[in-house]
């Protein structure tokens, strides 16, 4: 109760200070919730392109019923398919001409089918359901009569470039944030403590422990780490709701069953725990190089 | 009860301390005097381990001084009540705060703050003055304040850096009878003083100073 009690009167006493602090932390936080934000956004992008992912395989034009037949076995053997169905040229070309032909005059005057007859494959979803499909396109791209097998890949692994790039950025973009969260809450947390040396100087003077020294500046500082974080993740979760409010229609429209994903739980006890121990180190810091004069004396 | 084995201390190099060796009995009453810069708060400083030494032993209540680590100083420190020239007050607080301020830090309950904090207060003639501010009082009732809360936690021993230097000739008897009052109930007084006044009104064992050594000692003026 008295820790509790210094603590908010250490608070009380630099309140302006707290508040630029507190401030601070939150930018700096917010700005890491963002990146976090996008990132989380685009990886749940990248998963839905994944679960959309169709293997289609091109047959040759002149491919004969022993092929296909050789074909339709392998696809029922794997229990990974969940099913296929077979495309031929002619499906092909009515299926293009009526998504198409009403916006181009030159494909309704085209007097030959250009398309190939495919097989279209929907795979079970999975955990290594991308590998699944990379290790089939390239035992079905052999097969005879087969001209060619896609299924986006140089996308999706540009995309996973991209991603892992991210995370590399956001890591040290995480680290450097924290490292300025630490500077300037182990500043405040200085500035705390000078304010009030008249009465740590008594404390160690009459016999107060280090504990009870020290343990209200780590909750001032940990408190500052908190209260930043809240303050910023609640900033997160109204940009969160504009988005959703304002944009959920289009993204719709850009992927069926998509949405704007807020941070996860886990990433929310992450920053939350990340923000209590930057608190605690700033305060341990600021403590140490105070402490220290009296311990060197 | 205290115990300085050949001790030597410098700061840059200065000696500020030079082989002091003397020993304080149990409930003495001992004033250290000597001209300014002798050595006097230094020497206290040492005793609660405020300050390290170079060479020697310091020995108080039993505990080898010099071997204490920073964070078991606050056993020694419980055993020393310290009064200095300046009295060390905070401002903020009034003086019943300020002698409560002494029982919290070593962790006392709230009814025992309460009941001996004004208690101390009473000790020293200022229990209805208990809600003025350290500013609001001369310094003669400042330095009163000051060892009330030294003594509200029942030391051993009780260390003053010139408390009288401040205070008017009467004023400064008042305080002296402060502390006579301590050591008749026991507490063991080492008080650092230049005044010969307090020295003559005191009549106890007097160590003297002199540029950091021991010039003197004598026992009864």
């Amino acid at each position: 109760m008295r820790i509790l009690k210094t603590t908010f009167t250490n608070i009380k006493t630099n309140k302006q200070l707290f508040f630029a602090s507190v401030g601070t932390i939150t930018i700096a936080l917010s700005i890491l919730g963002l990146f976090l934000f996008v990132y989380i956004n685009l990886n749940s992008v990248l998963s839905f392109w994944n679960n959309q992912v169709q293997l289609i395989v091109y047959l040759e034009d002149g491919i004969s019923e022993g092929p296909k037949k050789q074909l339709e076995n392998i696809f029922s053997t794997h229990t990974e398919i969940a099913s296929f169905d077979f495309v031929s040229r002619e499906r092909a070309w009515d299926n293009f001409q009526s998504m198409f032909s009403e916006k181009s005059t030159f494909i309704k005057g085209m007097g030959f089918n250009p398309l190939p007859a495919s097989y279209n494959l929907a795979i079970k979803e999975s955990s290594d359901r991308l590998a699944f499909i990379q290790n089939l396109a390239k035992k079905l791209s052999d097969h005879e009569g087969v001209e060619s097998v896609e299924y986006g890949e140089d996308w999706i692994n540009r995309f996973e470039t991209f991603m892992i790039l991210m995370r590399v950025f956001l890591f040290a973009l995480g680290a450097l944030l924290c490292l300025g969260a630490v500077f300037i809450i182990a500043n405040t947390v200085k500035l705390s403590v000078l304010s009030r040396k008249d009465e740590i100087d008594l404390m160690l003077l009459i016999g107060g422990t280090p504990g009870f020294i020290k343990i209200p500046f780590f909750l001032e500082g940990i408190f500052h780490g908190l209260l930043g974080a809240f303050v910023s993740l609640g900033l997160m979760k109204g940009i969160h709701l504009y988005l959703v409010n304002q944009f959920q229609g289009s993204l719709e429209s850009f992927g069926r069953g998509m949405e704007f994903q807020f941070i996860s739980p886990p990433f929310i006890g992450l920053i939350v725990l990340v923000s209590i121990f930057v608190g605690w180190l700033g305060s341990f810091l600021s403590l140490q190089q105070f402490l220290g004069v009296y311990k060197k004396t | 009860m205290i115990q300085l084995y050949n001790v030597y201390k410098s700061y840059n190099n200065t000696p500020a301390l030079v082989d002091v060796s003397f020993i304080i009995k149990k409930g003495a009453f001992v004033f250290v005097t000597g001209p300014s810069g002798a050595g006097k708060s230094t020497l206290l400083k040492l005793l609660y381990r405020w300050e390290s030494f170079d060479k020697g032993q310091v020995l108080v209540n039993g505990i080898n001084v010099g071997k204490l680590k920073f964070n078991k100083l606050w056993q020694l420190r419980r055993h020393i009540g310290v009064v200095f020239q300046d009295y060390k007050l905070l401002q903020a607080k009034t003086i019943l705060e300020n002698v409560a301020f002494a029982l919290e830090i070593v962790g006392a309950d709230k009814k025992t703050i309460r009941y001996k904090a004004w208690e101390a207060l009473k000790n020293v003639g200022l229990s209805h003055r208990k809600d003025a501010y350290p500013m609001e009082l001369s310094g003669g009732e400042q330095q009163r304040v000051a060892i009330a809360r030294a003594m509200v936690n029942n030391p051993k021993i009780l260390l003053a850096d010139e408390p009288t230097g401040n205070l008017d000739p009467e004023m400064a008897s008042e305080v002296l009878q402060l502390f006579e009052k301590a050591n008749i109930e026991g507490t063991t007084i080492v008080f650092a003083t230049h005044s010969e006044n307090i020295l003559h009104e005191g009549n106890h064992a007097v160590i003297t100073l002199k540029r950091g050594k021991i010039a003197d000692t004598r026992l009864v003026v």
